[in-house]
């Protein structure tokens, strides 16, 4: 990765393209590389829209080597949900093939003129960029069915569907599976919108005639891989209860916990819980011929996803993540997977976050829209509004936030826009930190490397005192910035928390890679410059404390069944950044 | 009080999935009451102490995440879920002893007050991984369900399990499947009946 892609879409005469020296991005990727470029180069106060704005893609640090699990990539930009600086990261084979073709970022800058819609197609010889009109307003599905005609299937496509297109703050960047299907979302934030404002539709990646990144240690590497893999695997979540019924097995859990948002987070308990359940959800895909153990990219070991087929036994959509699964389900009272499914479909082919539709549908729905439970009513809104960009399709396509200011609902669960994920504030008190004072808005991946205790990340924290959680939160968001960086994906948490020598194993793999040495010290420390440049681009473009908050009912509404609100008071999460 | 009639069904053990749901709903157990959730699992329901330890890491006690089972005391109607290691900030927050668990603030089973010894009955639910794994041990111990979950349960089977299994009787007489459903069907929706399912190798 020893070189940038920048291309200006406001050139005269049509796109231009560049090619300059990696510099100090070689030896990053992922979030550091997309936050740096951003922070350096995009005015905080421009509008996410405009040309201004840049649409920054990275690898992770590890991606295009032989590295078992380390192909998420990085979108960047300003965010036209949250107005703040955004990363947002997918699976997917796209960060293996961009790494492979040796880009440590693609920056896309400016806006051309007039409505053509371009293509962007990159091989090892060279950059294309075409208009290409015949893709306008196609949606992922079909528009990846009709480049696979001229492009073949041994590529990976990143792409907009037309909620991109219309320039909806929920729209995502869709990336291929294995399979060349589009299941793979960078999704929070509205990076889709920023790539349609450019008017790209995809960008084709293609490695054909290049191999893997080569290590400066090879047996260093080699030997770490080898029990980095051995470490996955022998861990029960990542070795046993993710691969054998996805994310989704923290429905239960969290139902159980009374910590399940339930219709629009009155509730912390969802009746039908049991049949939206991962274990409910692993039975149907194999009783109708799926898959319930499925990798999203090539060298993963974890393979935490799968396929759902319908009654007919024909391909729905890739397993629905726990997210989903909640935002269409418990939110919205809908206790049936077929019609969850159906809607985990529509959202990646039209190209919307899950989370953000989800959770937009369930406000509308406490705004008196649909009932609560109305599974053919959310279908509707999603496949004949959404999809069709009807006004009504534009307001919830604009999300959680603007939907509820559409239909006057107070109870809006979203901070700094961007609507809060599957796990209640109330219950969790710790996450309700992260999801105040993330830079990216209301985000459960933003605090998620739970190895804090290894990474001795701002040192230990006792669990019995609950003032520890602002630390705690602090803790997991620079851990979780660093891992974010790497192109691992971060479900690499657990065995690295419960086994030392795979932790050490996953610092080899950098170490023998890189040809450096790396402790758990650079690690966090990475993490902590990366926030550094975040909360600074959030700050000049205009953000303040003020908006390190969740929405005030959590702190006035309890939640049954333990009847909770929020206590940890304001004066407390403006602690959090105790370093800048 | 009249004993409770008992269903009884032999059913080979790749058929304990049509029970998956059920399991995870909850099913509820007789059981000495105002022990220790150690003792509970271990002297009576027999499951080794290093299967806790390694397998059953997360435990609610009454929609509260449970710590030390030698100090967290079961009593009458109270509800136990078992689960496996979780995914997730969250469910590594739920873990027994969690290093997280300052995240999960006042929800923690804490305040122990003294409980009354003696027969009772409590609801088990097991997810995931402890699902598969004890699910067939619980059925065998034998669980209480009204005529109506029976009902429930009944209709959501397909055809393959009552083509599978290899005796069913209630109260020691055999029945059949068309038989059995009239008998729920006919019965008070709220009586109870003791299901009680021998899975074979």
């Amino acid at each position: 990765m020893d070189k940038i892609l920048r291309i200006n879409m406001s050139a005269a005469g049509g796109p231009t393209q560049s090619t300059e020296k990696a510099g100090e991005f070689a030896a990053l990727g992922g979030r550091a590389t997309t936050s740096t470029i951003v922070g350096n180069e995009v005015p905080p106060d421009c509008h996410p829209l405009s040309a201004d704005n840049k649409l920054v893609i990275a690898p992770g640090m590890l991606s295009g080597t032989a590295a078992a699990i380390s192909g998420r990539i990085s979108v960047g930009c300003k965010s036209p949900l949250t107005g703040g600086i955004k990363e947002s990261n997918a699976g997917g084979q796209a960060a293996q093939v961009l790494a492979r073709l040796g880009y440590a970022a693609v920056i896309i800058e400016g806006i051309p003129e007039g409505d053509d819609l371009y293509k962007i197609h990159i091989n090892k010889d060279r950059v294309e960029i075409s208009v290409d009109n015949s893709n306008k307003l196609l949606d992922n599905y079909p528009l990846i069915e009709k480049l696979q005609k001229e492009y073949g299937d041994k590529v990976a496509y990143m792409s907009i569907g037309s909620a991109g297109e219309r320039l909806m703050a929920s729209a995502s960047i869709a990336c291929t599976d294995p399979e060349l299907r589009p299941t793979r979302h960078c999704g929070r934030g509205g990076v889709g919108a920023v790539m349609g404002s450019k008017k790209i539709k995809v960008i084709i990646l293609d490695d054909a005639g290049c191999k893997n990144r080569p290590p400066q240690d090879a047996e260093r590497f080699k030997t770490a891989n080898r029990a980095f893999v051995e470490g996955i695997r022998k861990h029960p979540v990542s070795g046993e209860g993710l691969p054998a019924y996805g994310t989704n097995v923290l429905t239960n859990v969290l139902n159980e916990a009374g910590g399940y948002p339930t219709n629009n987070f009155k509730t912390g308990q969802f009746e039908g819980g049991t049949k939206i359940s991962g274990e409910s959800l692993a039975e149907l895909e194999i009783s109708r011929g799926g898959k319930a153990t499925h990798g999203c990219h090539r060298g993963c070991v974890i393979q935490c996803s799968g396929i759902y087929n319908d009654k007919d036994g024909k391909y729905l959509t890739k397993q629905p993540e726990y997210e989903t699964v909640w935002s269409h389900g418990g939110h919205c009272g809908i206790s049936d997977l077929d019609t969850i499914a159906t809607l985990d479909y529509w959202d990646d082919n039209v190209g919307v976050d899950t989370i953000e539709m989800g959770v937009a549908i369930g406000v509308a729905m406490d705004g008196g829209l649909l009932e609560f439970g109305d599974g053919v009513g959310a279908i509707n809104l999603l496949r004949d509004e959404v999809a069709k960009g009807t006004p009504l399709g534009r307001i919830l396509g604009g999300g959680a936030g603007m939907t509820g200011k559409a239909f006057g609902v107070t109870r809006v669960p979203v901070v700094k826009n961007q609507a809060l994920p599957a796990y209640d504030p109330r219950t969790v008190q710790g996450i309700g930190v992260t999801y105040a004072t993330s830079t990216q808005g209301a985000d459960h991946t933003a605090g998620y490397a739970v190895a804090t205790n290894i990474l001795k990340v701002g040192g230990d924290v006792d669990p019995l005192k609950p003032e520890g959680q602002i630390e705690l939160s602090r803790n997991l968001q620079i851990a979780t910035t660093a891992i974010d960086s790497t192109g691992l994906c971060l479900f690499i948490a657990f065995p690295i928390l419960d086994q030392p020598e795979t932790f050490q194993s996953m610092l080899d793999l950098l170490g023998g890679f890189y040809g450096i040495e790396m402790t758990g010290d650079d690690v966090a420390a990475l993490g902590q410059k990366v926030l550094t440049l975040e909360r600074k681009f959030n700050k000049d473009a205009g953000f303040g404390p003020e908006d390190d908050r969740l929405p005030s009912f959590f702190q006035t509404e309890k939640l049954p069944p333990h009847n909770l609100t929020f206590g940890v008071t304001d004066e407390e999460l403006d602690q959090l950044y105790n370093w800048d | 009080m009249a004993e409770k009639q008992s269903l009884r069904v032999v059913a080979p053990l790749e058929q304990l999935s049509a029970f998956f749901l059920l399991l995870q709903q909850g099913v509820w157990l007789q059981a000495q009451i105002g022990c220790s959730v150690a003792s509970l699992l271990t002297e009576q329901f027999n499951i080794e102490e290093k299967y806790i330890v390694e397998r059953i890491t997360t435990m609610f006690l009454d929609f509260k995440p449970i710590d030390d089972l030698e100090t967290t005391y079961v009593k009458d109607g109270s509800t136990l879920a078992l689960s496996s290691a979780m995914p997730g900030l969250v469910g590594t927050t739920m873990r027994r002893g969690s290093h997280l668990a300052a995240m999960r603030g006042e929800i923690s089973y804490q305040n122990q007050q003294q409980v009354v010894s003696g027969a009772g009955r409590i609801k088990i639910k097991l997810f995931n991984m402890v699902m598969t794994e004890l699910g067939a041990r619980f059925l065998a111990h034998g669980v209480c369900l009204t005529n109506g979950e029976l009902d429930t349960l009944l209709s959501e089977m397909d055809d393959s399990f009552w083509q599978s299994i290899e005796f069913a009787s209630v109260d020691d007489q055999q029945v059949d499947y068309t038989s059995l459903v009239n008998r729920v069907r006919t019965g008070i929706t709220d009586e109870e009946i003791l299901l009680k399912v021998e899975f074979t190798s």
